[in-house]
């Protein structure tokens, strides 16, 4: 287990140190910042207007569900093109510079490297997104009251769906030695991903059902409307599973591929 | 500069076995990249492997550090196969991997660190480690650069420095001098005759000079499969014995009627012949061990009135049992010892 945070936190320290890393990081809060900021502004506008006209709150417009759920569901599809810049050095850097070469030979499974590799980006992505717990303290700022359920579920959500996202984009970044295709491929992947949903509302039937059980979306919704269902979890654990699967496999071909 | 004379010395021949490749095989996609490569490792020496590009030496090189298994035969490290206990034997080898860069983002000292805290080094052992390896690889003054802001002579160097961390028994170092200019070249072959007095040393080159100059032990790999190996100097006797005469007959020389002539003469094993200028055959013979044909040739060439106009013995240098060895090798494994 030490080996798997020895090779996490190098994994860590690279993304941090370059400048994709301070890419990612400014471009994350400046696009969550404006969402936050503009669902904000339009919340206070409903609600004054709402007491002009002499009601004292709206049904089911809660300010958690209002601003959070829409926040959560966005900075979701600021993901889509995060994650490709995050993972796309990974593996495909060390491949590159060949010092896969030497953590193959080092005293390290395979299991180490991979599972090493993928904890070190849930790390990255921790860092990236747990600053947005200062959104709530604007919000408290502000006076308001908030449901902390759903905030609690959509953190856990938007934590397995960006978890989920960067095993796909680990394993993309195995395949190959080049850092944009391994980009671009895990934006592909990803997007593909995401309209498997759409596909499933296009096909209709049993196809419906289908799509809406493999597509990672459908499932992280409830998450961000302050429902925890175990089926979700479970989906998002079996996601994470078979792509660390599919890497260490792909860091297995070496056996029998020159 | 002068070379030391490594010569074998026959303390070697007793010293105990450290590594032990047993029939080793190697197939990727069916297509068999190593044959039936065996050796033996023994403490102190310095092994080379020797061989054109492509002829399995980076190969053999993954799997004595446990980079992917073999396909058929096992390795031992002291009598423990390799890839049954890979996490504790892999501890007795450091290897440099043929061209690495390393991470370039990340200092010198940091990155050895790093090794050392993978290697399964702490707290003090590990500050130790790091600071005698930057000192022994000639770092020190480089410790807090950035490594790709490192000329490649240093680069080479934490390369080096990685694979010593954690004091392997073994260092396995794949073309240790590819792609340095000639002064980085000899600093290196310094460092590495340095090391080779604590350690036991695999190298591979394809410089030939090389290999006379650092190895105690050469192996000559060709397409997959050891075609000789011994001492250099045990290389070069081996060949010379069963020597080679060049003979240049004047016209009216005829290729079939030379042919059939030395046909009769008992102690020539091949023949090459080849047509030179204005009707001048040139034929490269291959002689038995311990024979010497050239009087009866020439008595031969005399009464059958062909003009010899030159005889000579083939003086084989490394480089030539090289050549020869990886251009002669189609006719089958050859047994130079």
């Amino acid at each position: 287990m030490r080996n798997v945070f020895i090779v996490a936190s190098k994994e860590t320290r690279t993304f941090l140190n370059s400048w994709s890393g301070v890419f990612v990081f400014f471009f994350f809060y400046l696009v969550s910042g404006i969402f936050f900021s503009l669902s904000v502004l339009s919340y206070a506008r409903i609600s004054m207007e709402s007491l002009k006209e002499g009601y004292q709150t709206i049904e089911g417009l809660g300010l958690t569900r209002y601003v959070f759920s829409g926040l959560f569901l966005n900075m979701s599809a600021v993901l889509l093109f995060l994650v490709p810049i995050i993972t796309m050095r990974s593996l495909a850097e060390e491949r590159k510079l060949q010092t896969l070469e030497l953590l193959y030979t080092y005293p390290l499974s395979d299991f180490d490297i991979a599972v090493g590799k993928f904890l070190g980006l849930v790390w990255i992505f921790e860092l990236l997104f747990l600053p947005t717990l200062g959104y709530l303290w604007v919000i408290h700022g502000l006076g308001g009251v908030f449901d902390w359920g759903p905030i609690l579920t959509a953190y856990l959500g938007f934590w397995l769906l960006g978890n989920a996202f960067l095993s796909l984009g680990l394993f993309v970044s195995s395949l190959t030695e080049n850092q944009v295709v391994s980009a671009v491929v895990t934006f592909a992947g990803l997007l593909v991903v995401w309209m498997l949903e759409w596909v499933g509302s296009a096909v209709g039937g049993a196809g419906a059902v289908f799509f809406k059980a493999v597509s990672p979306f459908a499932h992280y919704r409830d998450f961000t409307l302050g429902i925890l269902d175990l089926s979700h979890v479970v989906y998002f654990l079996l996601f994470h599973f078979f792509f660390l699967f599919l890497t260490m496999r792909s860091i297995e071909t070496r056996h029998w591929n020159s | 500069m002068p070379e030391p004379d490594r010569g074998t010395s026959s303390l070697l021949e007793e010293s105990p076995v450290l590594a032990r490749m047993e029939d080793v095989s190697k197939e990727f996609g069916g297509k068999r990249v190593l044959n039936g490569i065996s050796f033996e490792l023994r403490k102190g020496e310095i092994l080379g492997f020797l061989g054109p590009n492509g002829a399995g030496k980076t190969t053999t090189m993954r799997i004595l550090t446990g980079f992917f298994p073999p396909s058929h035969g096992r390795v031992l490290i002291q009598d423990e196969d390799l890839f049954k206990k890979p996490k504790k034997l892999k501890r007795r080898i450091g290897y440099l991997p043929e061209s690495v860069q390393l991470y370039g983002d990340m200092r010198v000292r940091e990155f050895l660190e790093f090794v050392a805290d993978l290697k399964g080094l702490r707290g003090r052992k590990k500050r130790q480690d790091v600071e005698e390896k930057l000192t022994r690889c000639g770092l020190w003054d480089v410790k807090h650069r950035l490594i790709h802001k490192l000329s490649k002579g240093y680069r080479q160097r934490a390369g080096i420095a990685q694979a010593l961390i954690g004091n392997p028994e073994i260092l396995v170092l794949d073309e240790p001098t590819n792609g340095l200019d000639p002064k980085q070249i000899i600093e290196i072959r310094n460092l590495i005759r340095e090391l080779s007095s604590e350690r036991t040393l695999i190298l591979s080159t394809h410089i030939l000079p090389e290999v006379s100059m650092l190895c105690d032990r050469v192996m000559i790999l060709n397409k997959g499969k050891v075609i000789a190996s011994g001492t250099a100097d045990e290389l070069e006797t081996g060949l010379r014995e069963r020597h080679e005469v060049v003979v240049t007959l004047g016209p009216p020389a005829e290729k079939m009627a030379v042919l059939k002539l030395l046909d009769g003469v008992p102690g020539i094993e091949r023949v090459g012949i080849e047509a030179g200028k204005e009707g001048v055959l040139i034929l490269t013979l291959g002689v038995e061990k311990g024979r010497d044909v050239r009087a009866e040739l020439s008595r031969m060439f005399v009464i059958n009135s062909i003009p010899l106009l030159e005889m000579r013995s083939g003086h084989l240098s490394l480089e030539d049992i090289f050549m020869k060895l990886v251009v002669n090798e189609d006719d089958g494994p050859r047994e130079v010892l």
